[in-house]
């Protein structure tokens, strides 16, 4: 499943980064890295964007970034 | 006396400006959020024997630069001189800071670690063991707080000793990794960088290392190396990006060494509590919408407190000065020209303060980014994206530093499309054109509300002419948009009072040099030629008995002068382009004046509709202009004002970061035009509709 289809509160492992560069390497720089944990904070109301927190940061990004990470609910 | 000439990096909001600010009593712009230093900035200090050069560099999340902003730090770390890297990192982020402090560390040159905003940190229970962190890295780190100047004379001395000793880090990837690292080197001969740095940046397939050694006479030997290392990294790793290898083995490493020197803090709730309201999926606009109200209806109604005394302030000068000299021409320049209309600049420095104060909150809370996050899916409908957001909010106080915080934009439509429609946020030295205006022809209840809709109306605008523009000229898709939401903080009280202190230097400074030069030069012009009048009612005046004649006589002969005068022929060859506009010749001067800066709008009116003559207060300015010009040229000025090109110093600005002469053909042409259009049509739908 993909970051986009999660909601409030959920938590998630990542998965794999899809995103081509440099786009990858943004979200890396991020710490959206394989086997991290992230929680989905806050969307705004028709899920444009994201707050996600991951590591203790917290970043927003677009349904269209949050479509290029794989991860797994848990 | 020795230099040592230091190279200040970190990610983007770890207090980089900050720290520079608490050692050296530099006056840098410090926020929150990412992108404030765009351009590097340089200040010196002694310590200890050695001159210290501290070179801010633009916060960069990794030595994969994104943004143009984040080029400047890594083209500055691999082509510039310096002796020593400070790399600043934020104690309650240190893995995602880390990661990049490894890239850094590659390098191989001596380097320095400041765990900055340690207080925080440890009022969390956190810690760092910094010496710990020296045996493992070999990098000297000190714990540090720029915000409540702890650790900084401690981090100095740990700077200049790693100086002396030439002490480079010590870090290494996994085993494999390095074998590979190895092997490349091998191949890599001569060249002016450290070559384990190059063999990690062409396994991680970096295209600026790529540039620098593709025409080495080795490098056909290397590429097959090259090949044959990666591929054994990515068989080894199981992945097929090697760079994503090395950005995981980095991660991995920052992991290992955390657990090794630092406590962890308890995570901090504050932040998320406070965003469960701003940032609320059906709340967060409407409050957005309210602050920015609350920031500009208290502009307005507590920035018209002081107004009066200020302005009663000037009156009394001006008589007191006007007693003081001689009659004759100097007198009447200063009392008639340059004193009222430094007066009425001035008069309005608390509305700019207000003003500047609200922006500056926005930014040091950490709100602004969430105001990014809030607007981005609106911005996304005008083909923007959220991060445009921070320049063109800037734009409300500045248009030069809004023009180089679009820096912070990667792809370079949308920063020229931001670019372009930044004018369009009224920026503080229009204020008080507005305040003048909108007092001089709007009931008092609705002031406020006025003065909203005119910044809210600019807003819209800009942002549909961004949308006009991304449809006609720039087709594609905006950027994508990651951006950081930093922390609430609170704001630093000293710092905020001592950017209102600059702020207000500055402003009157502005006033008392380049306006009062500027108001004697429209006094002068509009004083001139007068020989033949002067003497025609001179010898009137002369032989008229009655005081009452005699002042009227007088203020007829200004008034002739005044219509005679050099700048009349200005204004009146002017007149035929605005008079559709009701536009007098006073307005065209003074709207012409505003090009060289905004302030220079409200000094000319001032001294065209004669402030200083009667010996009245520049508050009389409001008066005057009442009784003297119609209700819709007061809107046509408006919006001119609204939409107009900026003052010469933001139009350089824009020129110096938009090479392209198409574009800055167009960008001096377009606002104009259509801010005549605009305000046209405004004027025809208020005659029409009374």
């Amino acid at each position: 499943m993909r970051l986009n289809e999660l909601s409030i509160n959920d938590k998630a492992v990542i998965k794999k980064i899809h995103a081509k560069e440099p786009l990858k390497s943004k979200l890396l720089s991020m710490g959206f890295a394989r086997g991290e944990k992230l929680k989905v904070l806050k969307h705004t109301l028709v899920k444009n964007t994201f707050d996600i927190d991951i590591n203790g940061v917290n970043v927003a990004l677009r349904n269209e970034e949050a479509r290029e990470i794989e991860v797994e609910k848990i | 006396m020795k230099e040592i000439k230091i190279a200040l990096v970190g990610q983007p909001n770890v207090g980089k400006s900050h720290l520079i600010n608490s050692i050296s009593g530099a006056t840098l712009h410090v926020g929150n959020f990412s992108g404030v230093t765009v351009d590097k900035k340089e200040v010196e200090f002694e310590r200890n024997g050695y001159k210290l050069k501290l070179i801010d560099l633009p916060g960069t999340y990794s030595f994969h630069p994104y943004t143009p902003e984040e080029k400047v730090t890594k083209d500055f770390l691999l082509n510039a001189e310096y002796d020593l890297i400070l790399n600043v990192v934020d104690s309650n982020q240190l893995q995602k800071n880390l990661i990049f402090s490894f890239q850094v560390s590659d390098l191989n040159k001596p380097m320095v670690i400041a765990f900055n905003m340690y207080d925080e940190f440890s009022r969390q229970g956190g810690e760092i063991d910094n010496d710990k962190f020296f045996k493992l890295t070999n990098i000297r780190a000190e714990n540090v707080s720029a915000k409540e100047n702890f650790g900084l004379e401690e981090l100095f001395e740990k700077v200049i000793k790693t100086y002396q000793e030439k002490n480079t880090p010590r870090i290494y990837y996994a085993e494999t990794i390095e074998e590979e690292i190895a092997n490349v080197k091998e191949k890599i001969k001569e060249i002016n960088f450290d070559k384990r740095f190059i063999a990690i940046r062409l396994l991680e397939d970096d295209e600026d290392i790529y540039k620098i050694i593709h025409e080495k006479p080795w490098y056909v030997e290397l590429v097959p190396q090259l090949k044959s290392s990666k591929e054994r990294i990515r068989i080894e790793f199981d992945s097929d990006d090697v760079k994503e290898i090395f950005f995981e083995e980095r991660l991995a490493l920052a992991k290992g060494i955390i657990s090794q020197i630092a406590k962890k803090a308890r995570k901090e709730k504050f932040s998320e509590k406070i965003d469960k309201v701003l940032i609320h999926p059906i709340l967060g606009l409407p409050i957005f919408l309210f602050v920015m109200w609350v920031i500009f209806q208290s502009t307005f109604s507590l920035g018209a407190i002081p107004m009066d005394y200020i302005s009663s302030g000037f009156g009394a000068f001006g008589n007191f000065v006007g007693g003081l000299l001689p009659n004759g021409l100097i007198k009447e320049a200063v009392v008639n020209g340059i004193i009222p209309a430094v007066g009425a600049v001035v008069m309005f420095l608390p509305n700019i303060l207000i003003l500047f104060l609200g922006i500056n909150l926005l930014e040091q809370t950490g709100y602004m980014a969430r105001a990014a996050y809030v607007m981005d899916g609106v911005l996304k409908k005008f083909g923007l994206q959220g991060r445009a957001f921070i320049p063109l909010v800037s734009g409300f106080g500045c248009s030069v530093p809004a023009y180089m915080a679009a820096r912070t934009l990667k792809n370079p439509k949308d920063r020229l499309i931001t670019m372009l429609v930044i004018g369009f946020m009224s920026c503080g030295a229009r204020l008080p054109i507005y305040v003048l205006l909108v007092s001089a022809f709007f009931a008092p209840s609705i002031q406020g509300d006025v003065m909203f809709a005119i910044y809210l109306g600019g807003a819209l605008t800009g942002l549909i002419v961004a949308k006009i523009l991304r449809v006609v000229l720039f087709k594609g898709e905006p950027e994508p948009f990651v951006m950081e939401l930093p922390k609430y903080r609170f704001p630093k009280m000293k710092a905020i009072l001592f950017d209102l202190w600059v702020k207000t230097k500055m402003y009157i400074q502005k006033a008392g040099t380049f306006i009062a030069f500027a108001a004697l030069g429209v006094w002068f012009l509009s004083s001139f030629p007068r020989v033949d009048i002067v003497k025609e009612y001179s010898f009137k005046i002369e032989h008229i008995q009655n005081a009452d004649k005699k002042a009227a006589l007088k203020e007829e002969m200004n008034e002739k002068i005044l219509e005679n005068s050099y700048i009349a022929h200005i204004g009146k060859a002017m007149a035929p382009l605005t008079k559709p506009l009701d536009l007098g010749w006073k307005e065209d001067v003074a709207l012409l004046a505003g090009l060289a800066a905004k302030e220079t709008v409200v000094s000319t009116m001032a001294v065209l509709y004669g402030v200083g003559n009667i010996g009245d207060t520049s508050k009389g300015l409001i008066e005057k202009i009442r009784n003297s010009i119609p209700f819709t040229a007061a809107v046509a000025m408006i919006i001119i004002v609204m939409f107009y090109s900026p003052c010469v110093a933001a139009m350089s600005t824009f020129y110096a970061e938009v090479p392209q002469m198409l574009w800055r053909t167009f960008y001096t042409i377009y606002p104009n035009v259509f801010a005549y259009i605009a305000a046209f049509m405004a004027v025809g739908l208020i005659k029409i509709f009374s």
